[in-house]
């Protein structure tokens, strides 16, 4: 039965290939991509609202098309609808259409309580790819149809979508800079500090749900970490001088940091309470913005060591430092990739800062951005995607890429004084 | 050679005491209002007791009679008042060393709190222009303000009481996205803190 799906899958698909049971691994390069719809959800209200229906199938279909993986289309429904579970969709019209596959979904929304169901199918074989169903309030729909475009991306390639996570930025909207956090598609944004000092280059635990951050709201730039679930700061690093750029270590135990309290800026590693602080480089140079590896091995840094900043690499203790950029005079910013594979950066050229990519050991160096400041990249838990602050004439504020550098999109909505994002992983 | 920078520094510190010692006494006559109150309370009750002193101290006891009415205001509005007569310190781009225009502005800086505050607390604020990094920025704007802290104690200005931190490009002087608004924000600012 197996075979002949996959020997059926194959003919008509050539991109389509099972990689291992459980999921649709999707390799279309060099082939057309898969054309999903996502349908008008159905209401099983005697009023519905038109909408919440609309909603539901923006989310997926902008999710989706972000991620690269299909091309997505939000449509009507091309018959009557019918509840989901007494009859199949009419398959040949979706396929005559154009479409290979198909997301239906049903919902009710009676006195603030939110039902509803979501079903991927494969148009061709009119098989039931991934269903799921969520009961909650009316204020998860948004949620609720990221989470199933989350499993959508399981179920066709075996990595889900990070449209569940958020990112945590900088805006300057009331006058100061302050600490928000939003949805990683620009909604929901909520102010996390309201100090009305300087806050600047937030960073997630790795379990996402704490955040370190500098402030300046003691009179020096110090780190202070807080949950996202309550208000209460926790002072992390008040030395001396400067306590900036914190990077949680992937493991949460360790945070690396740049502090100047013996002389100028130097890279260091504390616990992740701010205690037993160990100095990883001893130059004259300024040495900042630390990024780990994601198996904690290595650390990627900015130094002028070599007169102007430039990001060099060494081993997590502070042994074996290299250069890694060698094109372009100014190089920051970097943020390793969680697979491993990419560091991503900032480099100032002649016309602004773009966003580059380059292996770890500096070979294919990539640039993404061609327009405009681009700055402070950070990595989707996925490895797909990229934030990024960008000012650019279509609009300041945070922007998401894929990791190629296509579909550079914005994704804040605020008064375009966003910057400096940062991913969550959860 | 180490006997010559024994001598040099013992020649140095000579120079910043008597710097030190000369700015006192023309702080009291020409600047009234920065007397400190505790100056004034130990003098007062001596007068009378004094009688029999040489005339140097009647003639000191004129300027600190005077000075009681400005140090009655509050003090709050001293370092407020005082803030405007530093001159801020101007660098080139992605640098933190001194211009010669620099120097000569440190050096009026010195002077002036080797006068007129030479206990008080001083605030070196190292700033950048937008177009590094932020990040980047907050470390140079470290370096120009600790450059500038050097300088002063070479002028004989005391270490303890300069403390620096950097702004980065976080607190421009001047908005604007051209080289004027640039050369304003790439900075020192001298703030008495205490």
């Amino acid at each position: 039965m197996k075979l002949l799906l996959f020997v059926l899958l194959l003919l008509v698909f050539p991109g389509v290939l099972y990689a291992q049971s459980g999921y649709v691994e999707v390799t279309a390069s060099g082939n057309r991509q898969l054309k999903l719809a996502v349908a008008s959800p159905h209401s099983l209200d005697a009023s519905p609202d038109p909408g919440s229906a609309k909603l539901v199938s923006d989310i997926i279909t902008f999710d989706l098309n972000m991620s690269g993986v299909v091309l997505a289309e939000s449509r009507l429904l091309l018959s009557p609808p019918v509840n989901l579970s007494l009859a199949d969709a009419d398959f040949a019209l979706w396929q005559s259409a154009g479409f290979d596959l198909l997301v239906l979904s049903e919902y009710s929304l009676k006195g603030g309580q939110l039902t509803i169901e979501y079903r991927l199918y494969d148009v061709t074989t009119h098989k039931l790819i991934t269903a799921k169903r969520f009961l909650g309030a009316a204020k998860d729909l948004r949620r609720f149809s990221h989470s199933f475009a989350d499993e959508i991306l399981r179920a066709l390639t075996g990595v889900k979508g990070v449209f569940t996570t958020r990112i945590a930025y900088v805006s300057a909207q009331t006058g100061n800079k302050e600490i928000y956090i939003m949805d990683w598609d620009g909604h929901n944004p909520l102010p996390l500090t309201r100090n009305g000092s300087i806050n600047l280059n937030p960073d997630f635990s790795p379990d996402g749900r704490q955040i370190i951050f500098t402030s300046y709201k003691r009179g020096n730039p110090d780190v202070f970490r807080r949950s996202l679930s309550h208000t209460a700061e926790v002072a992390i690093s008040t030395r001396k001088g400067l306590n900036i750029t914190p990077c949680w270590s992937p493991d949460g135990n360790k945070i690396a940091l740049a502090l100047s309290k013996d002389g100028d800026a130097e890279i260091y590693t504390l616990n992740k309470d701010g205690s037993h602080p160990t100095r990883l480089t001893i130059n004259p140079a300024l040495d900042l913005y630390p990024t780990w590896s994601p198996d904690g091995t290595q650390i990627a840094f900015v130094s002028d060591r070599l007169g102007n900043p430039q990001i060099f690499v060494m081993n997590s203790d502070g042994s074996n430092v290299r250069r890694l950029t060698t094109t372009g005079n100014y190089n920051v910013n970097p943020r390793w990739s969680p697979n491993g594979n990419r560091i991503a950066y900032s480099r100032m050229t002649s016309g602004g800062f773009n966003i580059f990519t380059i292996a770890p050991d500096g070979s294919a160096d990539t640039q993404l951005t061609f327009e405009g400041n681009n700055e402070n990249p950070s990595w989707s838990a996925d490895n797909r995607l990229i934030c990024f602050s960008s000012k650019r004439s279509s609009g300041n504020g945070i922007y998401v890429m894929r990791a190629d550098g296509s579909g550079q999109t914005k994704v804040s909505h605020g008064k375009e004084t966003d910057f400096q994002p940062a991913w969550s992983t959860h | 050679m180490k006997k010559s920078m024994v001598t040099l520094l013992a020649a140095l510190s000579m120079v910043s005491l008597l710097a030190a010692g000369c700015a006192n006494k023309e702080a009291v006559k020409k600047e009234e209002a920065v007397v400190p109150p505790a100056a004034v309370e130990k003098v007062e009750p001596a007068k009378p007791a004094e009688e029999a002193k040489p005339a140097e101290k009647a003639a000191e006891a004129q300027p600190v009679q005077e000075a009681v009415t400005p140090a009655a205001t509050p003090q709050a509005e001293q370092p407020a008042a005082a803030e405007n007569n530093f001159e801020t310190v101007y660098f080139d781009f992605d640098k933190s060393d001194l211009r010669q225009d620099a120097r000569d502005v440190l050096s009026k800086n010195a002077e002036l709190i080797l006068k007129s505050f030479p206990n008080a607390k001083i605030q070196i604020a190292g700033n950048c222009d937008e177009r590094g990094s932020a990040e980047y920025n907050l470390a140079l704007g470290e370096r120009r303000a600790k450059s500038a802290q050097k300088y002063l104690i070479t002028l004989g200005v005391k270490a303890e009481n300069l403390s620096t931190i950097s702004y980065g490009k976080e607190k421009p002087a001047v908005l604007g996205h051209d080289e004027a608004a640039w050369a304003k924000n790439r900075r020192d600012d001298f703030v008495v803190i205490k």
